[in-house]
């Protein structure tokens, strides 16, 4: 179930994308609709990370295109941003909550240009959307995971991006940072960005993404989420592993029977 | 007055070294800073024989474009032939450094470009070899010059591409989302690696020049958490450690080098212990309390 849209903010033709010679990534075809929240989902190894960074151009593809805005992605690069997943940085890093969310405004400033008072401000509000500005100064190597997440995500919203692509942004974070977190997405949504995030937790998939891709190295499906959150769509999506299965199952069936009347 | 020079000389490379060491260390690429110091040296050779000359400017280029060379090869091992990445370190420098080994002890054995020299250097020579014109003009030492020069491009680099530089070396994959070429700020500072490497091989020697690019740069980073600071903080332990390395190696009546390397291994030592914010001494001492 690959559905399209018309005039869509990302367009993917024909994506594969090899290690080694061997796909990881096989005929990806896809369109997104502008100023949706867009969950990426599928089992480990499925190739979600990769299909976003090869969006972006990050890793090189064997065959295919993307456009982004109906351009080609370097040409509207000041209008992208990324939120890589926490663990490919190293937090033991010298710098300071501060230095790194200013890092967003690095892509608009051009070569040789130093942050001026507009950048830093720019800095700080997004610090404020994220709840860390009594944290700005503080060295990153005594942040918790959440916190790193959210200073992540405040470098992205530092950079007024226009689409964003979020590689497992819940993975590993506290409640208060997942509510946090989503309540931000929403806003963005209803300030016509559109956000792409990576995700692994199908129970909140339903109520986070109005539109969702299903990926297992094949894209399965894509399209609005109460149109692709299907057992059948699902059991192609996670094969035949029998506890993701009943997981699957139990997911279904709470859908099903609402938890007030489980309770009776 | 040579006291003055050699200081000179020693602080000069050590500021070169420990600013380029700041990334490097903090890229885990400190080992690729050591294969490059080595693996200048068939550069060098070739260019001195192609040349006939020791003119700084073609060594220079050949220094140049063998350590580019080297981090590619690094790579291209690393990536293609999957071996580890110390691994693919481990086997290019060794063999490019070998190959300048023989090319010097084959075409080069008549002038005073040997192995000794490349490996210990001889800085306490080089208030010898001053630059005079025609006219009889002394400018004073020759290799000041040339590390001044390379001195100050490289801060030159520092200070107008350092947002790049802090961010490539933090996250590369962001850095290349947003559309910061990280390729040509890796080879831009492999590139200022090697020159730094050419241009004090001759007065300090290779072992000197991975002293001091990994020594102060570390021991800063034990005293700061903050990037700007230690890139000075480096800079500075760098010039003390060359002044204090005189004056030990002119006590000892022993090798300047080696003094120096001995003191940036000292003052790592004593970062290590007494650091006020990762020190081993102080950290115990805040434990007990709680």
């Amino acid at each position: 179930m690959i559905l399209h849209v018309e005039h869509p903010v990302v367009e993917v033709h024909d994506l594969t994308v090899s290690y080694e010679r061997k796909p990881v990534l096989w005929g990806i075809d896809l369109t997104l609709p502008a100023g949706s929240l867009v969950g990426v989902i599928g089992p480990n190894g499925a190739g979600k990370s990769t299909l976003i960074k090869a969006i972006m151009d990050l890793l090189p593809a064997s065959s295919g295109y993307v456009r982004i805005f109906d351009e080609p992605i370097k040409q509207v690069r000041k209008r992208i941003s990324y939120v890589p997943q926490r663990e490919s940085v190293d937090w033991d890093f010298p710098a300071s909550v501060f230095d790194v969310v200013l890092m967003g405004r690095y892509g608009n400033l051009g070569l040789f240009n130093r942050p001026r008072k507009a950048d830093k401000d720019a800095a700080m509000q997004a610090l404020e959307k994220v709840g860390m500005q009594a944290f700005a100064n503080r060295q990153i190597s005594q942040l918790s995971g959440g916190q790193q997440q959210r200073v992540f995500l405040a470098r992205a919203l530092a950079q007024n991006a226009d689409i964003y692509f979020m590689d497992e942004p819940f993975a590993g974070v506290d409640i208060a940072t997942e509510t946090a977190i989503i309540e931000l997405l929403r806003t963005m949504r209803e300030q016509g960005k559109t956000v792409i995030v990576v995700h692994h937790d199908l129970q909140s998939a339903s109520q986070y993404f109005d539109w969702v891709i299903l990926l297992n190295m094949r894209l399965v499906a894509s399209g609005p989420t109460e149109q692709v959150l299907t057992q059948e769509l699902l059991e192609q999506t996670y094969g035949g592993k029998l506890t993701v299965l009943s997981k699957v199952g139990d997911l279904l069936r709470k859908q099903e029977f609402p938890v007030r009347e489980k309770r009776s | 007055m040579n006291a003055f020079w050699i200081i000179l000389t020693g602080s000069l490379v050590a500021t070169c070294c420990s600013l380029l060491g700041c990334y490097l260390i903090l890229r885990r690429m400190a080992m690729v800073g050591d294969a490059i110091s080595h693996a200048v040296l068939p550069g060098i050779v070739i260019a001195f024989l192609f040349t006939g000359s020791r003119d700084s400017l073609p060594m220079i280029i050949g220094a140049g474009l063998l350590g580019v060379i080297t981090t590619f090869l690094i790579e291209f091992f690393h990536r293609y032939a999957r071996v580890q990445a110390d691994a693919s370190i481990g086997i290019t420098f060794t063999w490019l450094f070998a190959i300048g080994i023989i090319l010097i002890s084959v075409f080069a054995g008549q002038v005073d470009l040997d192995q000794d020299c490349v490996l210990y250097g001889e800085i306490a020579y080089v208030p010898l070899d001053l630059w005079i014109t025609d006219n009889n003009l002394s400018y004073g030492p020759r290799t000041i010059w040339t590390l001044g020069f390379v001195t100050l491009l490289i801060i030159a680099v520092i200070v107008l591409g350092y947002k790049e530089l802090f961010l490539t070396a933090f996250d590369p994959a962001y850095a290349a989302a947003i559309g910061i070429s990280t390729s040509v700020w890796y080879y831009l500072l492999m590139t200022a690696v090697s020159l730094t490497t050419v241009a004090s091989f001759e007065s300090v020697g290779a072992i000197l020049v991975v002293a001091f690019l990994v020594g102060p740069p570390a021991t800063a980073y034990l005293l700061t958490d903050n990037f700007k600071k230690m890139l000075v903080l480096s800079v500075l332990i760098g010039i003390v450690t060359s002044i204090v390395g005189y004056y030990l190696a002119f006590w000892l009546d022993g090798s300047i080098a080696g003094a120096m390397a001995t003191i940036t291994g000292l003052a790592f030592l004593l970062a290590f212990l007494f650091s006020p914010t990762h020190g081993q001494f102080f950290k115990r001492r805040k434990v007990i309390p709680a």
